[in-house]
C-alpha cells in the first residue's frame, strides 16, 4: 500500500506479465493445445469483434469500479477485503428499489444508484465500529459481513424480494425502460463503462491532488505519525472506508441496472475478490488498478472464447490473474528490499 | 599489522543524493575508532554498508586482509562483525527476554522462559546496563532502553568488530562511562570498536584514533593524540557558524527573567499541569504533577530515557491518556489524549521518535512539512508547498537533493530537523519538544536550540525534554530532573553539572 515510484511500478508490471504469459503458455500445453491457438482464441475473444469487446466492457464496469474502491481504501491505510459484500449490498438495493421506481427513466436510474452508493457504505459501517470502537481489525469483520452478504442475497431472492411470478430463486426484472441500453447495438456495453472510467480519474485526481487525498495517504502510509502531526485518522479512514463501501455499492447497482436486469442467487462472480487483485496489480493506484480491472476483465471474456475454440480449461482465466497478483507481491518486496 | 576490517573505495547513491564517494576506512585490531561527521556526512550508510546491511555502488570490504562480501546481515555477523544501528531493530511485540535471545548467535534452539530471564540479568550485569524488567514487551519501552538491549544483543556474540551508531546519545552519564570502560576492555583484548558520535568529549576520552567524514568523503584521519577537540570541532563546524557548546545567551536575558517582567500583562499561563499523571499501564508511574509556564517561559526536563519525562510529554501533546488537568492557553485538554486538540490550542510538538511518530517517510519533505493542513483549495498548491518547503529546508540548513526528496531518504540528524522546521514554523503557543538536538552535529543543535530561544522570545511557553547532561544548561532557563517518575524541584542552570549528574542516577544531591 505504499507509494511507488513510476519506474519502479513500470518495472514490477513488466515482471508479472511476462510471469503471466508463461503461465499461460505452459498451462495451454499442459492442457494439449498450441499456445498460438489458445492466445488467438483468447484474444479475439476479448478484443476481436464488435460483440467481444462489448463482453469485456460489460465485465470490466463492476470490476473497475471495486478496483478503484479498493485502491482509495488502501492508500488510506483501510484494508477493505470486504467490497464484494459491499458489491452484493448495492446490487440488493438496486434489486429492491428499482421495480418500484417510476417516472423518467433517468431519475429512476439516478434513485437506482443513490440507494445502492448508500446500501454499499452502511455496509461498512458494522466493521468500522467494531475496528474504531472495539479494535477489531476490519480484514476480519469484512471478510465476515461478506459471507452475511452472501448469505443474505441466497434468502432474499428466495423470500421478500423474490419474483412473484415464476419458481426461480430470483428477484423481479427492472423495467425495460429503466435498464441501460447497450452503446452500440448486439454489444452488451453500456453507458456504465464511461462512468466508471470517469470515476476512476476523480478518485485518483481525489487521491494524489487534493488536500484531503494527502491526508489521507499520510494516515495509510504512517497511522503513528499523522495522529502525532495532528491528522484527525479516526474521521479520515471512516471516510476513506465508507466512500470505499459507496463505490463497491455502486458496482452492485450497476452491475444490476446494465447487465443483468435482476438480482438471483449466487449474484457475484466474485468482483469484489478481482477488484482487490486489481487493485494489489495497480500498486493501489486508481488508475492502474482500473487497467488492471480492465486487464481482468478481457481475460474473463477470452477464456470463454478460448476453452470454445481449443478446449483449454476457462479456468485459467482465473489463474492468470492470481499468477500476476503473486508475481507483483513477491517482485515489489524483493525490489523494496534491495533498496533499503 | 593487517586491519580487522577495511573498506576501499566505497561508493552509495540514493535517488539524487550521492551519499558515500570513494570512501576509505582501516580499522586496526584493539583499537576504538571514532567516526565524527555533521548530519547527513556517510556515517550511518558507511557502517551499514560494513556490516552488510546494505550493498555499497562500488568499492570493497576486507577482513583481515581477504576481501569479504556480505549478501545479507547475517554474512556479516558470521563474520565476526556487529552493528548497533542508530534506530533499533527489535521485535516490538516480543518481551526483553525473547528479543536478547534473537540476537545471541549461540542461544540453544529450545530454550526455557527462565534461562531467556537468566540471559537479561547476566548480560545486565556484565555490561553493566539497565535492561528493564526482562518480561516486559520492547514497544513499551522507551528508545533509551531499547538501545541498551540492542548495544548488549550485539555484545553476546562476541564480536571481533563491534560497531556503534551513536550509542551514547541515550545513554547516562554512568552508563556512559561502563560502556567504555567495556569498549576499552574488548580492544585490549584484540578486538576493533567502531564508534559514531557527536560529542567530542567521548572521542578524545575514550578513542584511539579517528576518521571525519564530510558531505560522504573522509576529510581526515588520525590518532586522537595528534589531534585536539579544537581542531576537529574546527572542521566539523566548517561552513557551519562558528559556535562551540557555549552558553548562548547571557542569564540577564535568558528567556524566564524576561517572562517573569512581562507577566503582570499577561496573566494567563501558557501551559498549564494540575495533579496531572500520564496512564501508562506498562511504564514507569509518574506522580501527580503540577507545574505552569508563562508565555516566553521555557522549562528543561533532564532525564534518562525511561523516567518517565517522555511520557509526561506525550500525554500533554494527547498521545497518551492522563488524569488531572492540562490547560494550554486556558483550553482545557481532554484526558482521553487528543492529539488535535493540543493542536487546536496551539501546542506543537516534537516527538522523541521522529521516524513513527516525526514524518511519514514515504512522502516528500514539501508533503511532509505542508501537513496537517497543506495549502489548496481544490487541488493542492504545490507550488505553494514547494515554496514553503524551500524557505524552511533552507533555514533549518537541511541536507536534502530537492524538496521533493521523500523523508525517509534522509540522515537521521536532517530528519530530525526537517520535524522542527515543521513544528517550530507554526508559531506556536505551547512547544512540547522530547530531545530536539539528539542525532544532531554541534552546529546543528546549536542553531535548533537558538531556535527553540526564539519561539519563547516570541511569546511561546516550551517544555524541552533532554536526556544530555551537557546540553541542558546551554538553555539558560531552569532545569527539573525527573527520576523514576518523580520531578526535582527547580533548579538553576548554573548548577554543576555533577549535581545534575547524581540527581538523574537517582541519588540524592
Amino acid at each position: 500500500m505504499t507509494q511507488e515510484s513510476a519506474a519502479r511500478r513500470f518495472v514490477v508490471a513488466a515482471i508479472a506479465l511476462a510471469a503471466a504469459a508463461a503461465a499461460l503458455v505452459g498451462l495451454t500445453l499442459l492442457a494439449g493445445a498450441s499456445p498460438i491457438d489458445a492466445l488467438h482464441a483468447l484474444a479475439e475473444g476479448s478484443v476481436g469483434s464488435r460483440a467481444a469487446l462489448g463482453e469485456t466492457l460489460a465485465r470490466a464496469t463492476a470490476l473497475v469500479l471495486t478496483a478503484i474502491a479498493a485502491s482509495l481504501a488502501f492508500r488510506a491505510g483501510v484494508l477493505n477485503i470486504g467490497l464484494e459484500g459491499q458489491f452484493l449490498a448495492g446490487a440488493v438495493a438496486a434489486a429492491a428499489v428499482g421495480p418500484l421506481l417510476s417516472g423518467a427513466p433517468f431519475v429512476a436510474r439516478a434513485g437506482l444508484l443513490v440507494a445502492s452508493a448508500l446500501a454499499g457504505a452502511l455496509w461498512v459501517l458494522p466493521a468500522a465500529y467494531l475496528e474504531a470502537r472495539r479494535g477489531v481489525p476490519e480484514v476480519l469483520s469484512t471478510i465476515l459481513l461478506n459471507l452475511i452478504a452472501a448469505a443474505a442475497v441466497s434468502g432474499l431472492v428466495r423470500g421478500a424480494l423474490q419474483d412473484p411470478r415464476g419458481d426461480y430463486p430470483q428477484s423481479r426484472a427492472l423495467p425495460d425502460a429503466v435498464r441501460l441500453a447497450p452503446l452500440v447495438s448486439g454489444s452488451r456495453a453500456t453507458a456504465a463503462i464511461v462512468a466508471a472510467i470517469a470515476l476512476a480519474l476523480l478518485v485518483t485526481l481525489v487521491v494524489e491532488a487534493t488536500p484531503l487525498g494527502l491526508k489521507l495517504r499520510a494516515t495509510g502510509l504512517a497511522p503513528a505519525a499523522a495522529r502525532a502531526i495532528g491528522l484527525p485518522g479516526a474521521r479520515l479512514r471512516l471516510l476513506a472506508f465508507s466512500a470505499s463501501g459507496a463505490l463497491a455499492g455502486l458496482a452492485g447497482g450497476l452491475e444490476v441496472l446494465a447487465v443483468t436486469g435482476r438480482l438471483y442467487d449466487p449474484f457475484s462472480a466474485g468482483a469484489g475478490y478481482t477488484g482487490i487483485a486489481a487493485a494489489l496489480l495497480g500498486g493501489s493506484h486508481p488508475l492502474a488498478a482500473a487497467a488492471s480491472a480492465m486487464l481482468f476483465a478481457a481475460l474473463g471474456a477470452g477464456s470463454s472464447a478460448m476453452q470454445r475454440d481449443t478446449g483449454v480449461p476457462g479456468a485459467l482465466a482465473t489463474i492468470v490473474p492470481g499468477v500476476l497478483v503473486l508475481t507483483v507481491l513477491a517482485a515489489r518486496a524483493r525490489l523494496t528490499q534491495k533498496r533499503a | 599489522m593487517l586491519p580487522s576490517l577495511e573498506l576501499r573505495g566505497i561508493s552509495k547513491r540514493f535517488g539524487e543524493t550521492q551519499a558515500l564517494s570513494e570512501v576509505s576506512l582501516s580499522i586496526l585490531p584493539g583499537e576504538i575508532h571514532a567516526l565524527l561527521g555533521e548530519n547527513g556526512a556517510g556515517k550511518s550508510t558507511l557502517v551499514s554498508i560494513a556490516a552488510g546491511r546494505l550493498a555499497a555502488d562500488a568499492g570493497e570490504i576486507l577482513r583481515n586482509g581477504s576481501p569479504v562480501s556480505f549478501d545479507r546481515a547475517r554474512d556479516a555477523r558470521d563474520a565476526g562483525l556487529a552493528l548497533v544501528p542508530q534506530h533499533d531493530l527489535l521485535i516490538g511485540a516480543a518481551s526483553v527476554a525473547d528479543n536478547l535471545a534473537f540476537l545471541d548467535p549461540n542461544a540453544p534452539f529450545f530454550e526455557s522462559p527462565a534461562a531467556r530471564r537468566a540471559r537479561v540479568i547476566r548480560l545486565a550485569q556484565r555490561f553493566a546496563l539497565d535492561l528493564g524488567d526482562a518480561n516486559a514487551r520492547v514497544d513499551a519501552l522507551p528508545v533509551g532502553t531499547r538501545q541498551r538491549i540492542e548495544i548488549a544483543g550485539a555484545l553476546t556474540g562476541h564480536p571481533e568488530v563491534l560497531i556503534l551508531d551513536e550509542p551514547t546519545a541515550v545513554l547516562s552519564p554512568d552508563e556512559t562511562a561502563a560502556l567504555f570502560a567495556s569498549l576499552r576492555k574488548r580492544a585490549d583484548a584484540g578486538g576493533a570498536v567502531v564508534l559514531i558520535t557527536h560529542r567530542l568529549a567521548e572521542v578524545f576520552a575514550g578513542a584511539d584514533r579517528l576518521t571525519l567524514l564530510a558531505r560522504g568523503r573522509s576529510v581526515k584521519t588520525c590518532r586522537v593524540s595528534e589531534t585536539t577537540p579544537e581542531e576537529i570541532g574546527g572542521l566539523l563546524l566548517a561552513g557551519a557558524e562558528g559556535e562551540t557548546r557555549e552558553k548562548e545567551k547571557d542569564f540577564d536575558t535568558h528567556p524566564s527573567k524576561h517572562a517573569a517582567r512581562s507577566a503582570a500583562n499577561q496573566p494567563l499561563p501558557s501551559l498549564e499541569l494540575t495533579g496531572f499523571a500520564p496512564h501508562l499501564a506498562s511504564a514507569v508511574r509518574t506522580e501527580n504533577v503540577s507545574l505552569s509556564l508563562s508565555p516566553g517561559e521555557l522549562l528543561v526536563l533532564l532525564a534518562i530515557d525511561g523516567n518517565g519525562a517522555d511520557t509526561i510529554a506525550r500525554a500533554i501533546a494527547g498521545l497518551e491518556r492522563f488524569s488531572g488537568r492540562v490547560e494550554v492557553g486556558g483550553v482545557s485538554l481532554p484526558p482521553s489524549g487528543d492529539p488535535l486538540a493540543f493542536r487546536a490550542a496551539g501546542g506543537a510538538f516534537v516527538p522523541a521518535d521522529r521516524r513513527e511518530e516525526g514524518l511519514v517517510a514515504s512522502l516528500s519533505l514539501e508533503e511532509n512539512l505542508a501537513l496537517p493542513d497543506p495549502p489548496g483549495r481544490v487541488f493542492l498548491d504545490r507550488s505553494a508547498m514547494r515554496a514553503h518547503a524551500g524557505d524552511l529546508l533552507a533555514s533549518f540548513g537541511v541536507r536534502a537533493a530537492s524538496s521533493t526528496a521523500l523523508a525517509g531518504s534522509l540522515s537521521g540528524g536532517n530528519q530530525q530537523k526537517v520535524v522542527l522546521a515543521r513544528e517550530l514554523s507554526r508559531s506556536p503557543r505551547v512547544l512540547v519538544a522530547v530531545h530536539p538536538t539528539r542525532g544532531l552535529d554541534l552546529a546543528s543543535a546549536a542553531a535548533v536550540r537558538r531556535r527553540i530561544l526564539d519561539v519563547c522570545r516570541s511569546g511561546a511557553a516550551a517544555l524541552v525534554i533532554t536526556a544530555d547532561l551537557d546540553e541542558a544548561p546551554l538553555f539558560g532557563a531552569p532545569l527539573r530532573v525527573v527520576t523514576r517518575g518523580r520531578l526535582s524541584a527547580p533548579l538553576q542552570p548554573t548548577t554543576p553539572v555533577e549535581t545534575l549528574g547524581r540527581l538523574m542516577a537517582g541519588l540524592a544531591a
